[in-house]
């Protein structure tokens, strides 16, 4: 297979690729010539997607200093940033338990801008990197027991847009995109926690039906590339058209 | 782990029921209240309050709050 495209000679650091959106991102960049450095939660996993694509790994564990200093050690000179990791406890606010709400925050929101910071004070970011963090529909809609996913992901936003700022005048970008429910790993898990009913009324209710991982890959590839370079501090959503839809439906 | 201090969660957690109304003989699925929300937040009250993470599923298993308190005993470690 040709590993010639637009990120040739370009270097991305892949945080979650061990879940299913990381693994099709890591695909698909790999297809577009990029040189991946991968991390993840999962060695059985990652150590297999490290062997399929012939690229280096690191498990850490980044909720720790300790972890995400050793990744930032072990990273090259880099490109692009994708942060994909994260938790999604699901339950309604009255009995959020303290430590899931604070393992939420904490992964989705306080990691993604450590790791950034660090990066940026060892001066592993290039100029003219792009980093793209993902988020999430429910950061910008009210959706019974996602409290604490919901706020993570729209703290992660609002740090984007702060943080596109002060990177701009180095040409380096930061945007979000924030998917909707996807065939993926949280998916399932949010399944277990909803009735049936509710998880066929969800899903019937993307315009263009259900999403893949591949639909999420294609838009973070299109802002790691050069060609989103006038785009930064955004929030693109990949949803399938759920949120125009319900938009429409709540005008009328 | 008593059925009558699960019967007081339930009904706390599924709020709009008179307190008391319920016995282990309710049909929950068939209360006014139950719904899409009543599903997670009852799953969320098991997992806090008795330390035990259900599925969804489980409410296939059984019909009255007895039989889901006896599905709770039985996973409950505390």
């Amino acid at each position: 297979m040709s590993r010639l495209g637009r990120f040739q000679g370009r270097q991305i650091l892949l945080v979650g690729a061990t879940g299913n959106l990381g693994a099709a991102l890591a695909r698909s960049l790999w297809e577009q010539g990029a040189e991946l450095y991968l991390t993840g939660r999962n060695e059985t996993k990652l150590s297999l997607l490290s062997q399929e694509l012939d690229v280096p790994f690191c498990l850490v564990d980044l909720s720790t200093s300790e972890g995400r200093a050793r990744l930032v050690d072990q990273a090259g000179l880099l490109d692009g940033l994708v942060y994909s990791a994260g938790v999604a406890p699901l339950a309604p606010v009255r009995y959020l338990k303290d430590a899931d709400l604070e393992a939420c925050l904490h992964l989705n929101t306080v990691v993604p801008l450590i790791l950034a910071r660090d990066l940026l004070k060892s001066k592993k970011l290039k100029t003219g990197s792009s980093l793209v963090w993902i988020s999430s529909i429910v950061a910008s809609r009210g959706v019974a027991g996602y409290a604490a996913y919901a706020a993570s992901k729209a703290a992660l936003e609002a740090a984007a847009r702060c943080f596109a700022l002060e990177l701009a005048p180095k040409g380096m970008r930061v945007n979000c995109v924030a998917p909707g429910m996807i065939q993926s790993e949280m998916a399932d898990e949010a399944a277990h926690r909803l009735s049936d009913e509710h998880v066929a009324a969800h899903f019937k209710a993307y315009p263009l039906g259900l999403g893949r991982p591949a639909d999420v890959a294609s838009a973070i590839s299109f802002l790691l590339s050069e060609e989103s370079r006038w785009i930064t501090g955004e929030s693109l959503p990949v949803d399938g058209g759920l949120l125009m839809g319900l938009s429409s439906s709540g005008m009328h | 782990m008593h059925l009558k201090k699960f019967i007081e969660d339930f009904e706390e957690a599924v709020e709009d029921v008179e307190s008391g109304s319920l016995s282990g003989e309710t049909v929950y699925r068939s209360l006014e209240v139950w719904d899409s929300l009543a599903v997670l937040t009852v799953l969320s009250m098991v997992d806090a309050e008795y330390g035990v993470r259900l599925k969804a599923d489980v409410f296939k298993r059984g019909e009255t709050l007895a039989e889901l308190f006896a599905v709770v005993k039985e996973l409950s470690t505390l």
